[in-house]
């Protein structure tokens, strides 16, 4: 149900059921974090100026017209690798990554703008193009995402760019890519993996991965953070242990309680209820948009929501399948949960971008 | 532009692909659901302990021991407080500004400095006590007090030290405590089904355990069971708050039957000499004195020596920690007569007026060899009643040898040769009681004639220990039957006798008038003990070769080299008729049982009869 709101002399574009379930979860989100991070008032106040910028960005990007972001994807997406190189040569080195820009205000992680600015980029360029995308612009596509990739991934930054690779690659697929070049790579992919094994993962990444299938092979060294969030995870039971009482994140047994593992928190403290309440918003999210992308006035609208919304999809269950041990360990916020802004940010400008796109008709169809 | 029909054609497409992406993402977040599902309701109870193990730490308590009591309920070994300053590593910010700062009131020595330096950083990692300083002065707790508001991370609190009252009496008897091994701990702990963790300790030099004597054959009993506290821990193990406290279970007292005042009359009559002395009530079979001499302090030993005094006193010639009383092998010598004279009469071989004639020597028909009595010239024609009060060697040598060596075996077994008499001695020997079997086996020579003689006069191969002495003693005190012995009264004791005996009691009183004669006849070997006592004690005194001289005058030789000179040693018990106590005296290089070992043994019973 798109709505448009009618005042005086100027149109608002607005969703009010995308609005109010991300405003709810910014809240929820808010409460996580205040028993994440011990209560401690700074970290709070930081996010709530984050959630509040990010509820106001959220509304200011849903009011251009989509023709507006088709016309200036490239510009964005440029601004975007700016962005990037800057941060390989100014960066700031944290655990030995590089992967934030201080801006002064806050550390901006560069690789959350271009996972939003390259699939905008990639259904401008693909929206007017024939069925099936041809060979030519497949690979044009194709390396533009590979390159965004390495970008991100020598960082390092296995996770963004892996959310960035599949942005590019979900939009290229929804744009109509030829189903007989799907089978052919997915064959070279599969016969390339222990080629990618051995030279392209860092070898604490190779770790990672072992340990998963193996987790109790070092319960205290590598296993540890799967083992930690198991536990947190599996002891809040039905109903949790309630606010503020989890013991795994109050005690620190729980590493990134804040930002990547706050799932294991909330499940910790609130148990299976409280995951399956959480879970809901997400589905719901994810729901509307599907709904709003079938319902998007042309192709460039279609392509941007689904694109987007897959971002936030696969971002979410990389997320949530590391929290309960089902995937490796990578880097990887809950989205409008974690601490951090400019992961948070980012989707709020994704959702801001769907609103609009899904909200602007056609003069024709008005 | 594309065609309206590729459009409708593209939106088709699209709508199929992207339902299909969402497809997939259900079943990944069905797969989500399911294993968050299994985590928190299937595995929830699995994970609940696992989250409260990781949460809580447990330390053990440790209990006191239990206090050791004589038989009349003085205490010998307790638990003394002393004053320990400790610190909370954990809150202080400078280990040396605090140092400089206490030393002015506490002077802290090298060793204690070093290990406080060691200790620091561990304990602060995770906020454990330290403890600084034990056995604090009155003055230097007073200083502390005084200005403790300048130091609200530092207290001075009590921990104990296990003390013998009387470190250098009961040294073999009760025998002292130290640190034990891991092996040892994990077995005791497991006994109580716990594991080895860190630990509270009530003592200030940690874990205590028997090492020796009654400290260690009544340690289960002394232990006591640990405590438990409970605390929540962060991930980094550091103590947040106690959640639980099981306070531990304080050590059993042990009242044993050790007598303070003749142990005190013991040691002082031993004064150092090399030798032992076990004093048992005979009713009872309590032993109430066991002093192995010369003695060191348990204290010494448990306060943790320096490992110079240690070596001292390891390396010392007159073996201080070894246990002669319980260990120690001896030949009975002429203490066993009354036993041969015995079997003699059991075994019909002679009766109580049978006489021979004693020249002073024997010679084995065998081989011709001359076995000397201790009396140039012979006793004459003598009863076994003058043989025992005497102390004839001639008229045992000739029993003897008319005696079947296996039947003498025996009999010396019934009396607890070869055997363990106690029921709880640290460590006791069995001594040796030969046979034609053992010697085979272990000297590759077969039984002599010759051998048997010697067993005549407790010459030769057998051995006892003082303790099974005193067994030996009380065995004969109570006509042909004794409890086991032990440190603590108990019912449980059977007394065990002679098997099919023959002797009847007026035999045996035969042999205790014999024996009262060694000190009452003016021909007894002890007859300079008659003044030392105001009641009648029956005794038999020995004198055990060491080197074999065939000549008075070879001996003054011999004894030249104090190692060579003969043992003294002697058996006794009294009242007579009805004998309370048994005791025997083993004083080594002594030369006279009689006048040497006698007076040991008189002002021990003594000072247990005169109660």
């Amino acid at each position: 149900m798109k709505k448009k709101l009618n005042f005086t002399k100027f149109s608002i574009y607005f969703d009010p059921y995308l609005f109010i379930a991300i405003t709810l979860l910014s809240v929820m989100g808010l409460v996580f974090l205040y028993s994440a991070s011990q209560g401690d008032i700074n970290t709070i106040a930081k996010q709530s100026v984050f959630v509040g910028f990010g509820l106001i960005l959220m509304f200011m990007m849903s009011q251009p017209d989509p023709d507006f972001y088709n016309t200036y994807s490239g510009v964005f997406l440029i601004f975007s690798l700016i962005l990037i190189f800057a941060t390989m040569i100014f960066g700031k080195e944290i655990n030995g990554a590089k992967r934030w820009l201080d801006l002064g205000i806050f550390t901006l992680q560069s690789s959350e703008i271009i996972k939003i600015s390259l699939p905008i980029f990639l259904s401008s360029y693909l929206y007017n193009k024939h069925l099936p995308i041809n060979l030519r612009h497949t690979f044009i596509t194709l390396s533009l995402i590979g390159f965004t990739f390495l970008l991100i991934a020598r960082q390092p930054d296995l996770g963004t760019g892996l959310v960035v690779l599949m942005a590019g690659a979900y939009i290229l697929f929804l744009a109509g890519l030829s189903w007989r070049f799907i089978g052919t790579s997915f064959g070279i992919f599969l016969l390339s993996l222990p080629f990618l094994w051995n030279s392209f993962l860092e070898p604490f990444q190779r770790q990672r991965i072992q340990t998963l299938f193996n987790p109790n092979a070092d319960p205290y060294g590598t296993g540890w953070n799967i083992t930690q969030s198991k536990i947190a995870i599996g002891s809040g039971g039905i109903n949790g242990k309630g606010f503020q009482e989890g013991s795994q994140a109050h005690l620190d047994f729980l590493p990134e309680a804040e930002t990547d593992f706050i799932f294991a928190v909330v499940a910790e403290e609130f148990g299976f209820i409280g995951v399956c309440i959480l879970l809901s918003i997400f589905f719901f999210i994810l729901l509307r948009c599907l709904y709003l992308a079938f319902n998007a006035r042309d192709r460039f609208c279609r392509l941007t929501i689904g694109g987007l919304s897959l971002v936030f999809a696969s971002t979410l269950f990389i997320n949530l399948s590391m929290v309960a041990g089902i995937i490796p360990v990578v880097g990887m916020p809950l989205p409008f949960i974690s601490k951090g802004g400019s992961s948070l940010l980012s989707f709020y400008l994704a959702f801001g971008i769907i609103i609009s796109m899904a909200t602007h008709k056609k003069l024709m169809e008005r | 532009m594309i065609e309206l029909e590729e459009r409708n054609l593209e939106k088709k497409s699209f709508f199929n692909r992207l339902v299909l992406i969402y497809f997939f993402f259900g079943i990944l977040f069905s797969f989500f659901i399911y294993q968050t599902y299994s985590l928190q309701v299937s595995s929830f109870s699995e994970y609940t302990s696992a989250s409260l193990k990781n949460k809580t730490r447990d330390m053990l308590v440790q209990p006191a021991r239990g206090i050791i009591y004589d038989r009349s309920g003085n205490i010998l070994v307790n638990n003394v407080p002393s004053y320990s300053l400790i610190i909370k590593p954990w809150k202080i910010e400078s280990l040396d500004s605090f140092i400089s700062s206490i030393g002015k009131i506490i002077l802290l020595n090298e060793k204690e400095m070093n290990y406080v330096n060691e200790n620091f950083k561990k304990k602060a990692a995770y906020n454990r006590e330290l403890t600084v300083k034990s056995n604090l002065t009155s003055e230097e707790i007073a200083k502390f007090e005084v200005r403790s508001y300048k130091y609200p991370n530092a207290f001075i609190d009590v921990r104990y030290s296990r003390q013998s009252k009387y470190p250098d009496l009961f040294s073999h008897a009760i025998g002292y405590v130290g640190g034990v091994s891991n092996d040892q701990l994990s077995d005791i702990l497991s006994e109580q089904k716990l594991k080895q963790i860190e630990t509270l300790y009530k003592y200030s030099n940690g874990y205590l355990i028997g090492k020796t004597g009654i400290e260690y054959t009544y340690d289960n009993l002394l232990r006591g069971s640990f405590g438990k506290k409970t605390y929540e821990v962060d991930a980094a193990g550091r103590f947040l708050r106690e959640l639980k406290y099981e306070p531990p279970v304080v050590g059993g007292n042990l009242f044993t039957t050790l007598d303070l005042e003749a142990q005190k009359i013991a040691l002082e009559q031993m004064n150092k000499r090399r030798g032992a002395v076990v004093a048992v009530e005979i009713e009872t079979g309590s032993i109430v004195t066991y002093l192995s001499s010369p003695s060191f302090s348990v204290n010494d030993i448990a306060g943790g020596m320096s490992t110079m005094d240690f070596n001292a006193l390891s390396k010392d010639t007159d073996k201080p920690f070894f246990d002669r009383a319980g260990q120690g092998r001896y030949s009975p010598a002429s203490t066993i007569k009354p036993l041969i004279g015995l079997f003699g009469l059991q075994e019909k071989i002679i009766n109580c007026d049978f006489t021979i004639d004693e020249p002073g020597f024997f010679i084995l028909p065998e081989d011709q060899r001359d076995n000397r009595g201790w009396k140039k010239g012979g006793h004459g024609t003598i009863t076994l009643n003058d043989a025992l009060i005497q102390s004839s060697n001639t008229f045992f040598f000739s029993l003897a040898y008319e005696s079947n060596i296996d039947k003498l075996i025996n009999y010396l077994s019934e009396f607890g040769f070869g055997k363990n008499p106690c029921l709880d001695c640290f460590n006791s020997d069995k001594g040796l009681l030969p046979s034609p079997e053992w010697k085979m086996n272990n000297l590759n020579f077969g039984w002599f004639k010759g051998d048997t003689v010697n067993l005549g006069v407790g010459q030769g191969y057998l051995t006892a220990t003082p303790l099974q002495l005193s067994y030996y003693s009380a065995f004969l005190a109570n006509k042909g039957s004794q409890k086991k012995l032990s440190f603590i009264k108990g019912d449980n004791s059977e007394s065990s006798g002679l098997n099919n005996s023959a002797i009847t009691d007026s035999d045996w009183d035969k042999i205790h008038e014999s024996m009262i004669g060694v000190i009452e006849n003016p021909k007894g070997t002890a007859r300079r003990l008659k003044s030392l006592k105001s009641y009648i004690i029956a005794a038999k005194s020995g004198t055990v070769e060491l080197v074999s001289t065939d000549t008075k005058e070879d001996y003054q030789i011999v004894r030249e080299n104090k190692g060579n000179r003969d043992h003294a040693i002697i058996i006794a018990f009294g009242p007579m008729p009805n004998p309370k106590y048994a005791v025997s005296v083993v004083i080594e290089n002594g030369e006279s049982g009689g006048s040497v070992a006698g007076p040991v043994a008189i002002e021990v019973l003594n000072s247990l009869l005169n109660k």
